[in-house]
C-alpha cells in the first residue's frame, strides 16, 4: 500500500479546516469541535429534514378481531375514525448529525451520523436503511460484504433486498462515538483507501491539490443521504489560483 | 430502462447541427465502434431543436480503469450521474458488485441525483464537460 493514501492526523485538520473555510463561505454550517482537552476534534454538521409520510391504515388490521372475514367484507367496514383513513400526510422533521472524525487505526476520515425526531426518538438503523439511496443499496448488500446487522432485518418484512447475509464485516453499522460516548452509525473505514487511491494517484499526476476531506465526503456522503453542494469542488482550485 | 438510456446516451451524427464541440472529435464520432449493446441507435437522428437539451460529455478513465472505446457522448440534460453510472457499468461491463464513481474536476464525486446538465453549467468548457470515472472495490 502506498503510504500517501493514509494522512496524518494533521493533515487531516488542515483538510477540514480548508473544507470548514469553504462551508462558511456558502453557509453550509459545517463546524469544528474540538474534543474537550482541545487535543484533537472532529467536523459536525446538523441539517434537519421535513419528510412526508403517508400514513396507511389497514382496515384488516384494526381491533375487529374477527382474522377470517372475507376480504370484501373487511374493506366494507365503515369508520369514521382515523385508524381507518387510507392516506393521511403527516410531516415528520428529521435532525440530522453527521460527524467527521480522524481514525487512528486506519489513518483515514470517518463518518458517524445519527438521526432523531425533534422529540429524541432517534431513528433506527432500519430507518436510516431506508433513506439510503437505491443505488448504494444494491451495492452495499452485494460482494463478500455483509452489510446490516442480522438483528435488525432477520424480521419478515417482506423486502427481498433487507434479507441479511451475514458473513464478514459491516459496512454501516453502530458504534459508540469516540468523544462523545453516544451511539451513532458509522460507515466502515476500512476500503476508504480503495477509493480514494486513485483520486490521489491522479492528482499527483497531474500536479493538482486536492482536497482530501471534500473528495472523500463527496464519495462516502451520498450514502447516508449528504450530498455536498458543487461549490466544494471547485474551491480547492480558486484556492489554488489565488495563492499564485 | 435499459432501451431508454440507448436513445439517450447517443453520438451525434456527423455534421449535426449545433455542434461547436465536437469538430475536433470528429474522427472518432463518425466512425463509431458501438459495443454489443449497441448504445448507439443507428439511423436515429438528432433533431435540430433537441441539440441544446443535450450537452457533451467526455468520458476520461482513472486508474486502472477499462478505457471506454467510444469517449465523447451527447446526453440529456437531465440524465443523473446514477444513470451516466449505470450506462457505463453496462458499457464496460462491470459485474454489479464492482463500483464505478464519476469525478468532477479529478477529485470530487457529484451525488447520484445531480443533473449533468448543472454540472455542464458549473464545469464545463469549451462546449463539453470532462467527467473522470473509476472502478473501485469499495464497499464490493
Amino acid at each position: 500500500m502506498e503510504e500517501d493514501e493514509f494522512i496524518g492526523e494533521k493533515t487531516f485538520q488542515h483538510y477540514c479546516a480548508e473544507f470548514i473555510k469553504h462551508s462558511q463561505q456558502i453557509g453550509d454550517s459545517w463546524e469544528w469541535r474540538p474534543s474537550k482537552d482541545c487535543s484533537d476534534g472532529y467536523m459536525c454538521k446538523i441539517h434537519f429534514q421535513i419528510k412526508n409520510e403517508s400514513v396507511m391504515s389497514h382496515p384488516g388490521a384494526s381491533t375487529h378481531g374477527q382474522t377470517c372475514l372475507p376480504m370484501e367484507e373487511a374493506f366494507e367496514l365503515p369508520s369514521d375514525d382515523c385508524e381507518v383513513i387510507e392516506t393521511a400526510a403527516a410531516s415528520k422533521v428529521i435532525k440530522y448529525e453527521y460527524h467527521v472524525l480522524y481514525s487512528c487505526s486506519y489513518q483515514v476520515p470517518v463518518l458517524y451520523f445519527r438521526a432523531s425526531f425533534l422529540d429524541g426518538r432517534p431513528l433506527t438503523l432500519k430507518d436510516i436503511w431506508e433513506g439510503v439511496h437505491e443505488c448504494y443499496k444494491t451495492r452495499l448488500l452485494q460482494g463478500p460484504w455483509d452489510t446490516i446487522t442480522q438483528q435488525v432485518f432477520n424480521r419478515p418484512m417482506g423486502s427481498s433486498h433487507l434479507e441479511s447475509r451475514s458473513r464478514g464485516k459491516e459496512i454501516l453499522f453502530e458504534k459508540e462515538h469516540p468523544i462523545l460516548g453516544q451511539p451513532f452509525f458509522v460507515l466502515h473505514p476500512c476500503k476508504t483507501n480503495e477509493f480514494m487511491a486513485p483520486i490521489l494517484k491522479n492528482s499527483r499526476k497531474i500536479n493538482k491539490n486536492v482536497n482530501y476531506i471534500t473528495s472523500w465526503l463527496s464519495i462516502v456522503g451520498p450514502v447516508v443521504g449528504l450530498n455536498l453542494p458543487l461549490s466544494y469542488a471547485k474551491a480547492t482550485s480558486q484556492a489554488e489560483r489565488n495563492s499564485d | 430502462m435499459a432501451e431508454e438510456l440507448q436513445s439517450m446516451l447517443q453520438l451525434p451524427p456527423s455534421g449535426a447541427a449545433g455542434g461547436e464541440g465536437l469538430t475536433e472529435v470528429s474522427p472518432e464520432t463518425t466512425t463509431p465502434e458501438p459495443p454489443s449493446s449497441a448504445a448507439v441507435s443507428p439511423g436515429t437522428e438528432e433533431p435540430a431543436g433537441d441539440t441544446k437539451k443535450k450537452i457533451d460529455i467526455l468520458l476520461k478513465a482513472v486508474g486502472d480503469t477499462p478505457i471506454m472505446k467510444t469517449k465523447k457522448w451527447a446526453v440529456e440534460r437531465t440524465r443523473t450521474i446514477q444513470g451516466l453510472i449505470d450506462f457505463i457499468k453496462k458499457f464496460l461491463k462491470l459485474v454489479a458488485s464492482e463500483q464505478l464513481f464519476i469525478y468532477v474536476n479529478q477529485s470530487f464525486a457529484p451525488s447520484p441525483d445531480q443533473e449533468v446538465g448543472t454540472l455542464y453549467e458549473c464545469f464545463g468548457s469549451d462546449g463539453k464537460l470532462v467527467l473522470h470515472y473509476c472502478k473501485s472495490q469499495a464497499w464490493g
